[in-house]
Parts: C-alpha cells; structure tokens; sequence
C-alpha cells in the first residue's frame, strides 16, 4: 500500500505541476533577460514611483502570456501587500463596455469590501471607476488592470480602453494596464485618441527554443529529491527521465513534435498526456509513454473519417472527386448519382445501390464534414438538389484509399487514372 | 436505441425517472415538494461498476476506456481540457457517463442538444452545480438568470468553489473514518456533450472560443472540462483560436466488433452468429452504423428464423445451408431498403396478405404493389392540388399553354426548331435540372393549373370526380379558392410544397414542390389521372 502511495504521489505532483500554467515558467525567475523580470520591472517601478503604466504582451496562442503575468502578480503581491489589487477582464466575456464597466465595479467593490448595485448604471459604473482610482492614487495603492484578449477590447468604441488610459493621465491616480493580446497588431488596432493615451510598450513572447524546452520538461519532470517521497524512488525516476531525455528516439520525436507547434502550452499538452500513460505498477516514465502520447495527440482526422467511412461512401466520394476532375463547377448529389451509375455501367460494379440508400450515405458524409454544402442560402431546396463540395483533397483521398482495409481495386483503380 | 445501451442505466434515464415520479406525486398532493438535493447527488449512484465490467460491457472499446482512465487520472489530481469525438453511435456518451459511475466522482453533464442555446446551457450547468431542481411549488424556475458568459464564469466559480470546499471536507472527513474505501474525491468535471452543435449557435463567434476556453478562464485546478463532439477536433476552427484540448478518438466499430455487440443480449448465439456471417458483410458495404444496422438486422433475423420451429435450436451446416438459401432472395432486396422507415399502420391482414404474394413471387409482385400504394391519406382536391404543384415546379412556364390549352397555343412556332439545336438545349436544360431542382411558381400559375387539371377530370367516366371536385368549380369561385389557399397552407407545413424566397421583381411569395417523381406518379395513379400527359420530358 505504501509503495503504491508513493507512485500515485508522484504522479499526482507531475499532474499537478503540468496543469498549473505557472509552473512552467518559474525557472524563468532567474535570469535577466527573461520577460519576466522585464514586466517584472516595469511593474514594480510604476509601484515604487506612483505613476502610471501600459504595456502590452504579445505573442502566439499558448506562449505563457498570462501565465508569467500572473507569477509576476503573485509575487509583487507578497512583496508590497496592500500596495496592489488587481482587476482581470477578459476580451472573450467583458467586450462589451457596459458589461466590462459593470465588472470593473464589481471586482472593486469586491476588493475594498463595498456594496456592489446591480442596477448601477454605466455612467455610474465609470464614475465609480475613477472615484476609486483617485482614492488609490491617494493613499498610493496601484491599480493593475489585466485585459486579457486585449483586442476584443479593441472592437467597437473603444470607450472602455480610452477612459482607463484617459483617467491614468491625471497626476492623482496610480493604475497599471496590461493588455494581453495574440494578435501583433493589437496596438494598430486602437483609435487615435486611445493610442495617443497608450504608452507603447510592448512585450514580445516567442516559442522558446528546442534547449530551452528541453530545460523545461526536466524541471517539470525530475521529481523533488529531499520531499515526501521516498529518497531512492525520487532518484531512481530522475535517473529514468535524464535516459529518456538523451535518447535518441525520443529526440526525434521531440523535434518531430514542435516542428508542428513549439508553444509552451503545446508542450504541456504533450507532457500531460505522455505522463498520464505512465505506468502505475512500476511507477516510472518510459519512452514508450512519450511514443504513445505522440500517436495519441497527432491525429490525421481527415484519413480517420475516411477510414470510418463504408464502401458505399468512398464510391460517392470518388464519384465527386472524378467530377471535380472533369471541372463541374458545381454537383449536387443528383448529379453524382449521374456519375456513380456510369461508374457502374461501364465497369460493371458489384456495389450498386438503390438512390435513397445512397443519399443515406451522402448525408453520412455531410455528417462526418467529408463533404460540406456550397452555400447557406437554399435551405428550401430538399438535400438532393443543393450544392456540394468535397472537403478533402485527392492526395487524402489517394492516401486513404490506400490504407483502407478491404477498399474495391475498381476505385484505386479509377482514382489513379484520374490522377 | 442500440443493443448496448438498453441494459445499463445512464444517469440522464434514472433522473429524469426521478423527475417524473415526483410530478405524480405532486399531482397527488399538492403541496409536495421534492427532498432538497445533496452534494452525493452530482456523483452516479447505484451499483458500483468494476472497470472489468465496463470493458466487457463495451466490446471494442477497450483501449478508448483506458485511455480515457488515465487521461482522467487517480483521485484528485488535475487533468487538462479533453475532447472525446467519434462518429455517431459509437459509444462516447455512454462510456463517459459509464465511466463516471464507475469512478465515482462528482460532475455535470449538460447536452448542447437539449440545451438549445447559451442561456439554457448556462443555466442547466448552474442548476445542477447549485443542486438545484425544477418543480411546480418554484414554477420550474431556474437556479439564475444568467445570459452572458461573463455573468456565467462568476456564478460558475461561485458555485465550484462551494461545491469543492463541500467535496474537500466531506473526503477529509471520509479519510480520517476510513483509509481502505474511496471517497468522491474533490474534482468537479463539466462534462459538454453533442459540442459540436455549439458552432451553430454563434452568430458573435465568442461563444465556441469561450468554452474551449473556460478551463484558462476560471483558473481552477479543481475542475476538469471534456466535450463529447461528432466532429474531428479540425472542424472548430474559428477567427479566434484556442489551444486545442487533448484529443480522444472513438473510431467506428470494425466488422469484427459489431459482431460482438450484436451476439450480446442473443438467446440463441449460435443462431445468430451464422445468420450474421451471412449478412454482416455485405451490409459493412453500405452503412457500419450500430443503430442503423440493428434495425435493419432485426426483421431480416426473424425472416430467418421463419422455416425454424424451435428457435433455441444450435444449427448444423446443412441447417445452415437451408436457412441462407432461405434468406438469401431477401438480402438483396433489404440492402436497397436499409434506410427506409416502413410506415406502422399496416394492419396485421394486409401484412399477412403481403406475406402470401412475396412467397408465391418474392420480388415482382412486392415492387408493383408499393407503387400503387400510397401510404397516406390525403383529400381529393389535396391530390390535384399536389400534382399541379408538381407539375409547375417541373414543366416550363413557356409550355403551360400547349399543354392545357386545347388549341395548342402557340405550340407550332416553338417546334419548329431545328432538331441538333434542340438536342443540344435539351442536354444542357436536363443539367439545369439535375443542378437547380424544381423551378418556382407564383401562386397564380399553380391556380391556373389547377383549374385545368380540375376541368380535365370532370370526364364524365369518371362521376365521382365529377361530384367531388365539380361542385367546387362550379360553386362560385370564392369558395374554391378560400379552400384551395388552405390545403395549400397545409401542403405547405407537411412539407410537400415549399414556399420559397420571394420574386425580385415582382415581390410576390413563389412556391415550389419538393416531391420526387415516383410520389407524383403514385398520386396521379391513385386518381387515375394521366400525369404522363402533361408532363414535359426533356
């Protein structure tokens, strides 16, 4: 019982480290350069000097924006407590400036422990915002506003993002705007009176390179040695993962693997599912937890949804694909049927079914989004008569043809003639 | 609706069981009110479920079930955004739910089917969460009012972390009585299923993102997020972008494994792994479908049994030769009506009469019959009224005049073309048919028809067409038309004609009919109506 204890433990503490999007990042604390100790910086000096602040973040999806923004956060609110409160809006709920004025006032009101209304309207909202702001200014408390999603906020009239920045220019108020955003652009996006407000600065966040996610995965996956766990199990996995690390084969699956996407959060998602193959019984990682994770995550869906696909399916699609070939702009299942019987008279197929069979099968592909209507408009046509189009290409389709189990020679054989 | 499903009793059933049974108790008495929910409520009661038994429950499925017991980890240890997709009816609401039993954790399943859009989705993650139940002395109302994600994710966090801190004390009290059993543990799951709908909904385009991000947004371990979706992970793409949830795939059952789902629940096993290696093949062709293949296989299995009179015999070859030579002319024919829903209203004798002709002649006699048949009951002035819609939609506006007009029109001058120029345009209109469908009509060409075709059948051979539709004719044409305008409001809400998008020019309402020929055809059979006359053949 002890044992096992030990290596659900252990898994846990791995589980636990990969879905907290800090963690990643921590080592980050140490070196200079980091972007990190640049906000860190920026931060803290508008804290220390009472003034004002506007930064942006960008970056890809999944770069650790807001992750290394919140380790900041966390620790500038151990080191000046009660200097700081944060308010976090989201472009995804709070685009809206009625809404986000709404919950501004509610994070507030929250913070300083005052009754919150409900029926408060928007000018009450706003004014509120900058009464509050000036009382921070007074008794130097920063306010940090985080925008996440920054260019949401960008659509629209912008009223949010110009009263922010336009209350941040006055001497009394002390309050910070992080604006988060994936889009490079995101400060080409503000109007001409909230960018001459903004301060321009800007934080770049890239993938990190292969060695520094290589550093990464062994800080989140070596295991503590002097912690609960038993002393020779934590040096014995840490020994298991550093041969993992230098295989060979692993590698190239690593490299094989943020070829495709090297953000961090990919990372992670590649880590979780590789460590939650991890064996209980023996209790450590192996490369074929890292292998199997590789299959499990890479998914070719179009080749899965063909492979899911009956005989009868793939005729339909051969049949739109030689269309497509013979350059009909447009076909509807009508006409594949035209081309699916003229398959079957000249070659004499076995596989020739009735007309609603068919168009069962045909909508199975629309379900399976192997096919797609060409338009929206037509809704009053019935199914036979609208428009298609095929969503795969012929390669795919080649490819699939020729991994299909039991696949009818005669439609390899019509596909190779056409391409 | 499959084999697998019927024995085992999901969560949705015995809730809604639930629900029912306190409705009549509440009729009864009226000052019911139901027990107040607890927190034991969010976890599948009932028999506990080894994972040995869900495995042979789910044949097939073995390596999916694994995946997804490791993905969801031991007990309280956080798990990152998943997403289960597989083709329909291949088991990932079931397995799930099944799941969940089995490991006994507390969540929320919401379908984005029944809850039709944001608002009703919103509200029932919130009533569950809330442990909050709908009955009369509330007036079915909801735990909150809630409409945008933004009041949602603050409800939402309110509410998980209640409901964790609840879970944390009761496992910590449940940890210091007792160290052997598993408690609940303390992670929440919000379980999305049929997710793909979701992308339907949007018109703002933040709603799809905004789920795939609500695990980053509400910044709790203590909450794990899957979704349950028909459609491949790359068909949620949006203008937005998101970090992709874990993937896990449910491909469609194999051959193989169809058998085994479908030799479960068998009295006679052995009956019916021969019926099936005679017709599992050749319906893999057309459909691997489990819902779809059960219906069909089910009268194809009785045909089988028919020439057995014990059905708990174990067939030897030659019993086994004689049953496919038995079933053989069958297959054929049930291959080309898999699809087809056989209509429930036929009595028990026109059944048995049936019977009588497809023995003497198994595949003629059925066929001619089906088409004289119609399988519905419809007025008189309805059929005429169906087939001058047809017509209209098919024939040419142009050639109206040749063909009702006893005169012929202008018929002459349009025949007078010269025959390759013909051919060559009625190659090409034959194309426009197959492209565009059945063309529209405005209202007063479908009258127009109408009356013609009225007129036509007042032949005196046939009187009783004459009293019928006569009398409407000639009794004043505001009573003929009121009636007329209403069988085709009626026409048009059973789908048979379908009003379409109004003339540019014009600005009137046209219509169009969306019957298939052969429903024409059994129409006018059943009027005796010559439709093939009037009909323009290309």
């Amino acid at each position: 019982m002890g044992r096992e204890n030990h290596k659900l433990k252990a898994l846990n503490l791995l589980r636990s480290r990969i879905s907290d999007p800090k963690f990643i990042f921590k080592p980050l604390r140490d070196s200079p350069e980091s972007n990190y100790n640049k906000l860190k910086f920026m931060v803290s000096c508008s804290i220390t000097e009472a003034c004002n602040n506007s930064i942006l973040l960008l970056g890809p999806r999944g770069s650790g924006k807001v992750a290394v923004l919140e380790l900041v956060i966390g620790d500038l609110l151990v080191e000046y407590p009660d200097m700081i409160s944060v308010i976090r809006l989201s472009g995804l709920l709070h685009s809206d400036d009625n809404c986000a004025f709404k919950e501004i006032a509610r994070q507030l009101c929250m913070e300083y422990e005052l009754q919150f209304s409900k029926a408060a309207s928007f000018d009450d909202n706003s004014q509120f915002m900058i009464a509050v702001l000036k009382e921070c200014g007074l008794a130097h408390k920063t306010v940090i506003f985080v925008l996440d999603e920054f260019d949401l906020f960008a659509q629209g009239k912008q009223r949010l993002l110009y009263s922010l920045l336009d209350a941040m220019q006055s001497v009394t108020s002390q309050a910070v705007v992080v604006g988060v955003s994936c889009r490079l652009d995101a400060d080409q996006l503000l109007e001409k009176r909230v960018r001459s407000r903004f301060s321009h600065r800007k934080l770049l966040f890239l993938p990190p390179s292969v060695e520094d996610s290589e550093r990464m995965l062994q800080h989140v996956l070596l295991l503590p040695i002097d912690s609960s766990l038993p002393h020779d199990y934590a040096v014995e996995f840490n020994r298991k993962v550093h041969n993992i690390l230098e295989d060979r084969k692993f590698k190239e699956i690593f490299n094989k693997y943020l070829n495709w996407d090297s953000s961090v959060k990919h990372l992670l998602r590649f880590l979780f599912s590789a460590v939650s193959c991890m064996d209980l019984e023996t209790g450590f990682l192996s490369r074929e937890n890292f292998e199997t994770a590789f299959s499990n995550i890479q998914r070719q869906p179009k080749q899965e949804c063909l492979k899911n696909s009956s005989i009868l399916e793939l005729y339909i699609l051969v049949c739109m694909k030689r269309l497509e070939a013979k350059e009909q702009s447009l076909c509807n299942f009508n006409s594949v049927m035209k081309e699916y019987k003229n398959i079957h008279d000249s070659f004499q197929t076995t596989d020739y079914y009735a007309r609603n069979v068919c168009l069962r099968a045909f909508e199975h592909l629309i379900h399976r989004e192997l096919i797609c209507f060409a338009d929206n408009r037509g809704n009053s046509l019935s199914l036979e008569f609208r428009a298609v189009k095929l969503l795969i290409s012929s390669a795919e389709l080649h490819q699939g043809l020729r991994t299909y189990r039991s696949c009818p020679p005669i439609l390899q054989k019509l596909m190779d003639r056409e391409g | 609706m499959d084999k697998e499903e019927t024995p085992q009793i999901p969560r949705r059933t015995t809730r809604s069981s639930a629900s029912s049974s306190t409705s009549d108790n509440a009729a009864a008495n009226k000052v019911f009110t139901p027990d107040p929910l607890t927190i034991n409520d969010l976890v599948v009661g009932g028999d506990p479920i080894s994972l040995d038994d869900l495995i042979s429950k789910f044949p097939g499925r073995k390596s999916q079930i694994i995946e997804l017991v490791r993905l969801l980890g031991p007990l309280n240890s956080p798990m990152l955004p998943l997403l289960v997709y597989g083709g329909a009816s291949t088991g990932k609401t079931n397995i799930i739910l099944q799941l969940f039993k089995h490991l006994k954790r507390p969540f929320v399943y919401s379908s984005c089917r029944t809850c039709y859009n944001e608002r009703v989705l919103f509200e029932s993650v919130l009533n569950q969460l809330l442990l909050h139940r709908k009955y009369s002395a509330n007036g079915y109302s909801n735990a909150k009012r809630c409409e945008r994600p933004s009041d949602f994710v603050n409800f939402l966090r309110e509410a998980l972390t209640n409901v964790i801190n609840n879970l944390k004390g009761i496992s910590e009290k449940s940890s210091s009585n007792k160290l052997g059993e598993r408690g609940i543990g303390y992670m929440v799951y919000l379980v999305f299923d049929n997710f793909q709908l979701v992308r339907e909904w949007d018109k703002s385009s933040i709603i799809l993102p905004f789920l795939f991000n609500l695990y980053e947004l509400l910044k709790m371990a203590e909450v794990g997020v899957i979704f349950i979706s028909n459609s491949s992970p790359d068909t949620f793409y949006s203008n937005m972008g998101y970090v992709e949830p874990i993937p896990v795939y449910f491909p469609d059952y194999t051959e193989d494994e169809l058998k085994k789902i479908f030799i479960r629940n068998q009295a006679n096993q052995k009956l019916y792994s021969s019926f099936q290696d005679i017709v599992l093949r050749p319906f893999c062709r057309i459909t691997r479908q489990l819902d779809e293949l059960s219906t069909a296989f089910k009268p194809l299995f009785e045909k089988y049994c028919e020439p057995l009179s014990n059905p708990g015999v174990v067939p030897n070859e030659d019993m086994k030769r004689r049953l496919f030579s038995h079933l053989k002319p069958h297959i054929s024919y049930s291959l080309n009506e898999v699809f087809k829903v056989s209509s429930p209203v036929i009595s028990p004798e026109v059944e048995a009469s049936k019977e009588i002709k497809r023995k003497g002649n198994p595949k003629k006699s059925e066929h001619s019959q089906e088409i004289e048949e119609l399988e519905f009951h419809m007025s008189t002035s309805a059929k005429y009224l169906l087939l001058s819609a047809f017509l209209a939609s098919r024939n040419p506006a142009t050639l109206d005049a040749s063909f009702f007009d006893s005169t012929g029109g202008s018929d002459n001058r349009k025949r007078k073309r010269k025959p390759s120029e013909k051919v060559l345009e009625q190659k090409e209109s034959a194309e426009e048919l197959l492209m565009k469908g059945p063309g529209t009509f405005p209202i007063e060409r479908l009258l127009a028809i109408f009356q013609c075709l009225v007129s036509v059948a007042e032949d005196p051979s046939d009187e009783e067409e004459l009293r019928n539709e006569g009398l409407g004719v000639q009794g004043g044409n505001g009573g003929l038309m009121s009636d007329v305008l209403l069988q085709l409001s009626s026409l048009c809400n059973a789908n048979f004609i379908v009003k379409g998008g109004s003339c540019p020019i014009e600005g009137s309402t046209r219509y169009r009919s969306t019957i298939s020929e052969d429903l024409a055809i059994k129409v006018a059979r059943s009027l005796k109506f010559p439709l093939s006359k009037y009909l323009y053949r290309r």
